[in-house]
């Protein structure tokens, strides 16, 4: 039951700055994602959160107080490892019973946390196994109970699904989700997957090369992305951004044709964003391109289309009768679907209307 | 150039049976993908074809040919390995040259060769460089020309991406699309994800514990599954199966004779607010989709529906279902053959 | 939450199952090796066995192999066990070897300990405790044996901190003598042992180590419940090593003392060397040689089982 704040924090290693000026409001029993790229910061943010890492700028408060200069024990954190490390060399038991131990409560409390917890995550069977060999979503429940033992004030999460194979991330995620409702608690969750933290996290902070871009819902950040970085790092496959030219309400696209616009943004320059899956296959359409890969992934289709240089995604669901590789195709793109980002900056302009 | 055949195969590994009376054929030129979870047989298929192992019964054939007495030196199929294997301390030219060097070819033909592969594979401009300084696509690039650059009948990758994170993945599988289409080689893949298998093979084989269980184009194999099995490896989310006697909650009428159990892709489900039998217990919006979970006599179903509804979780729902999209199966898990 | 699915553990690579043609094969390939190792080792312990049945020396002028002309039975045997100066050297060598391999243990631990975080200068300190090791055993006595002189520098040293003149005749005490050889022993053989463990305390999980800390444990829990079970199996090697090596000290000892004064530091293996060298008793020697064998034997038996209990 803690809020976290974040206060213009930085860090940095020598002269590389692996975090700016980051302000963030982890809220009481919020589940957040860092999301981003490898070397975005994210991982850097987390361990100056669980204290593995002092940092250079700026200050981390729980519930109001200073908590950096609190050696890492001391600070009431629990955190989920990438790999969990899980004490192999002991039974589920001492593993969920280590933190109590540690702490030095009485043998009573001990013997009460662990099969407390053990009932909760449905461990209570396995109490007497080698914690070695267990099955990963076994293992993703220890972890998380053998932190939750000492009643953490937030637990951290590092990548904990990117060992997990591909098939069984879906059942992984909701499991942790399930786990999160369950001891309501401040999660803060680390990955670079989008669908991970669009599927799990309350709110997502989307970080790139140690910057904050935008914070938000999943379908904020998802509908109204900050920035180019945002734009094409939500979604699969992200945004498609098009150099356009604007004159009044139409932005040309070279070789491709024209949008229509809901407002003229009054710039002659922009990126023209639009998702894959507002793409509308129109004979009479506005826009025609090359057919040059079409991915059959069950229920949807991704078609990659190709003018001269310029590369746009669509995706298809079953309802369409999907275009073969070699053909042309046109489409149409509705107004309100459209998004403008200054081409200079990234950043995106002004919706007018 | 050459079509790979696998007839009657079997191969066991002390008491396990890696491979299981297994008979299908690659089309000369194929993008065809091995697909299943770990230690289905799909490496011991890349094995055999690599002459890695031999089978204990049963016949493989490379290009019409027997080659159960050539050595995997002799068979001119190439391998791509996960990692890729690439000589760090090597120039991406040098680690091309490598396979033809190493075999005493003269200077002239490597030059020709070599020139050959890297236009195809567009990578003549960073021949120069280590492969640490190439992206992750150009390294893939380079470490397919080393597998090519001997000409050889076919070759084959080890679940090449999976290490990748998953942006990456997403446009290295199209990229590896792109290679095979401008190199007109017969190319089988291992992989056990889903959605790169369907992604990027024209033809692929679903296993199961050493034994093929169907194979097809990855559209037939999604559409007209001819198992359980298989209708829950493919697609995410996955395939709701719902025993017979729940048909009343997804509004289908009458069964077909026989069926025990009822397939619903979740995009095939229709999702009617306004009260019914199922109550929505989580909604996950993935923006372009979102995936409900819905409680209904016991069982949760999953439907994905297009955009971002509004919905609210606990409202009441009722359910239905195109029969045309619903597959049949019976209580052994094998397809009812309804699309006749 | 989602009932418990049948996820396998993380992904690791699953060796393949052994192919039994395959292993045939191997065997088969591997055979004229196989019997060359087995005539290596095999053929000296029959000769030894043949030759401690008998009172053969070679000032007896017949060949080895004619030795049966002079059998003796079990002779050799129960000389050895009313010989007070073997068991006199044994009785050394296992009191040398406990005080040795816990002194070297403790300090290699506590080294590996330092050195496993940074600190500045670690790579010279580092480079600088390998050297012993490097040292050639022989090079090692002459140096013990000049430090321990009466007038040598280990005096000069303890006189410089008692304020008088200290002449402390070190190597022809009797017990002294066995000190310097011991101190001689650990400065040699604690670098061994502090490689040996922290190439083992490397390698235990950062992570779990970090887990522990975030859940409250001190170094002394983490030491205990972490550390140390993680390391048993390469302590358990590192003690056997020690073990072993420490029965079989010789080089450094016999430049530094001859075993003297007397036979105050008369291990096993310079008793072996004398009878061999001074007696000639050859068949006396090889009856030591294979009572010494199979004891050695039978410790490493206890320390595989341990090990592998363990794992």
């Amino acid at each position: 039951m803690t809020e976290i704040v974040l206060d213009t924090l930085g860090k940095d290693f020598g002269s590389f700055t692996a975090l700016r000026d980051m302000d963030l409001t982890i809220r009481d029993g919020e589940f957040m994602a860092l999301l981003g790229p490898s070397g975005c910061g994210k991982s850097t943010t987390m361990n100056m959160i669980a204290g593995m890492l002092e940092p250079t700028r700026g200050q981390i408060r729980f519930d109001g107080k200073r908590i950096d200069g609190v050696p890492m024990a001391k600070r009431g954190v629990g955190f989920v490892f990438q790999n969990y490390a899980i004490f192999t060399h002991m039974s589920v038991r001492e593993n969920l019973a280590y933190g109590p131990k540690a702490q030095g409560m009485s043998r009573a409390e001990v013997t009460r946390r662990v099969s407390d917890i053990a009932e909760l995550l449905q461990l209570t069977p396995m109490l007497d196994r080698r914690a070695a060999g267990l099955s990963v979503n076994i293992l993703q429940r220890i972890a998380i109970g053998r932190s939750a033992a000492v009643e953490p004030a937030i637990f951290l999460l590092d990548e904990p699904l990117s060992n997990v194979d591909a098939a069984f991330r879906a059942v992984m995620r909701s499991e942790l989700k399930g786990l999160q409702r369950r001891f309501s608690q401040t999660m803060v969750y680390v990955t670079h997957d989008q669908l991970e933290a669009m599927t799990m996290a309350d709110r997502i902070a989307v970080m790139d090369h140690g910057r904050l871009l935008q914070v938000g819902t999943p379908l904020e950040v998802y509908n109204n992305p900050s920035d180019t970085f945002v734009a094409r790092f939500i979604g699969s496959p992200g945004m498609n951004l098009i150099p356009a030219r604007v004159d009044g309400d139409t932005a040309h696209m070279d070789g491709i044709g024209a949008l229509t616009l809901t407002a003229a943004p009054g710039t002659a320059q922009v990126l023209a964003g639009f998702r894959p899956e507002v793409v509308h296959p129109d004979d009479d359409g506005p826009l025609a391109m090359g057919v040059e890969i079409v991915e059959h992934i069950g229920a949807r289709t991704i078609v990659h289309l190709r003018a001269g240089e310029t590369e746009v995604k669509a995706v298809l669901d079953a309802e369409h009768t999907a275009p073969r590789e070699g053909q042309a195709f046109r489409f149409r793109v509705d107004a309100a679907d459209i998004r403008l980002f200054d081409p200079a900056t990234g950043a995106a302009m002004k919706r007018h209307g | 150039m050459a079509s790979i055949r696998f007839q009657n195969v079997t191969k066991r590994f002390g008491d396990i049976v890696a491979l299981d009376d297994a008979s299908f054929e690659i089309r000369d030129n194929a993008f065809f993908c091995l697909f299943g979870p770990p230690l289905s047989g799909k490496s011991t298929i890349l094995k055999l074809i690599l002459g890695l192992e031999t089978p204990d019964t049963g016949g493989i054939f490379i290009d019409g040919q027997p080659v159960a007495h050539v050595s995997p030196a002799k068979r001119n199929v190439a391998m791509v390995f996960q990692n890729l294997a690439l000589f760090p301390h090597m120039s991406a030219l040098d680690n091309v040259r490598f396979p033809l060097v190493e075999r005493k070819i003269p200077e002239a033909q490597i030059r020709a060769r070599v020139a050959q592969v890297t236009e195809k594979l567009h990578i003549g401009h960073i021949l120069g460089k280590p492969p640490a300084q190439l992206s992750g696509g150009e390294r893939q690039r380079v470490a397919i020309a080393r597998a090519l650059v001997r000409d050889p009948a076919a070759y084959l990758m080890d679940d090449p991406i999976s290490a990748l994170d998953a942006r990456l993945r997403e446009e290295t599988r199209v990229e590896l699309r792109r290679i095979q289409q401008e190199m007109q080689k017969t190319l089988v893949y291992v992989t056990h994800d889903q959605e790169e298998a369907m992604s990027v093979a024209d033809g692929m084989a679903v296993l199961e514990s050493g034994r093929i269980r169907q194979i097809g184009t990855p559209e037939d194999l999604y559409r007209q599954p001819n198992s359980t099995y298989v209708a829950e490896m493919l697609g995410a989310p996955r395939i709701n199966v719902i025993p017979g006697d729940m048909a009343g909650v997804i509004a289908l009428p009458n069964l077909p004779a026989g069926a025990a159990r009822i397939g619903i892709r979740p995009e095939n489900l229709r999702v009617n607010p306004g009260g019914g039998e199922g109550t929505i217990s989580e909604i996950e919006p993935l923006g372009a989709f979102t995936t409900l979970s819905i409680d209904a006599r016991g069982q949760t179903l999953k439907a994905s529906l297009r955009g971002q509804p509004d919905l609210q979780t606990g409202a009441h729902v009722s359910l239905s279902v195109d029969p045309a999209r619903a597959h049949f199966f019976d209580a052994a898990g094998n397809a009812l053959a309804v699309d006749a | 939450m989602t009932e418990i699915a049948d996820i396998p553990p993380p992904r690791t690579e699953t060796p393949a199952p052994p192919d039994r043609e395959a292993a045939r094969l191997g065997f088969r390939l591997t055979l004229p090796a196989q019997l060359l190792v087995l005539f290596i080792a095999v053929f000296p312990i029959c000769m030894q066995i043949y030759i401690s049945l008998t009172d053969w020396s070679p000032l007896d002028g017949i060949p080895w192999w004619r030795a049966h002309e002079l059998w003796i039975g079990l002779t050799n045997y129960s000389d050895l066990a009313s010989d007070f100066r073997f068991w006199g050297a044994l009785w050394r060598t296992l009191f040398v070897m406990l005080v040795c391999v816990p002194v070297q243990f403790f300090l290699g631990l506590g080294l590996a300990i330092l050195f496993v975080d940074e600190f500045p200068g670690r790579r010279i300190f580092y480079s600088v405790l390998l050297v012993p090791m490097m040292v050639v055993p022989a090079v090692a006595g002459y140096m013990f044996f000049m430090l321990f002189q009466s007038g040598g520098p280990v005096n000069d040293i303890l006189s410089a901190f008692a304020g008088r003149t200290v002449s402390i005749a070190w190597l022809s005490d009797p017990d002294l003598a066995l000190a310097a050889v011991i101190i001689a022993d650990i400065w040699q053989w604690t670098p061994l042992m502090f490689l040996i463990l922290l190439a083992g305390l490397v390698s235990v999980p950062k992570d779990q180590q970090l887990a522990a800390v975030l859940l409250g444990a001190g170094w002394w829990r983490r030491f205990r419940t972490i550390i140390l079970p993680r390391m048993k199996t390469i302590i358990i090697i590192a003690l056997a090593i020690r073990v072993i090596e420490n029965f079989k000290i010789f080089d450094t000892l016999y430049i530094m003392t001859g075993g003297g004064p007397g036979i105050a530091t008369e291990t096993i293996s310079v008793y072996i060397y004398k009878v061999t060298q001074q007696e000639l008793i050859w068949g006396y020697v090889a009856a030591i040689a294979l009572a010494i064998l199979i004891s050695l034997s039978i410790v490493s038996a206890f320390a595989i089982a341990r090990l592998r209990r363990g794992s």
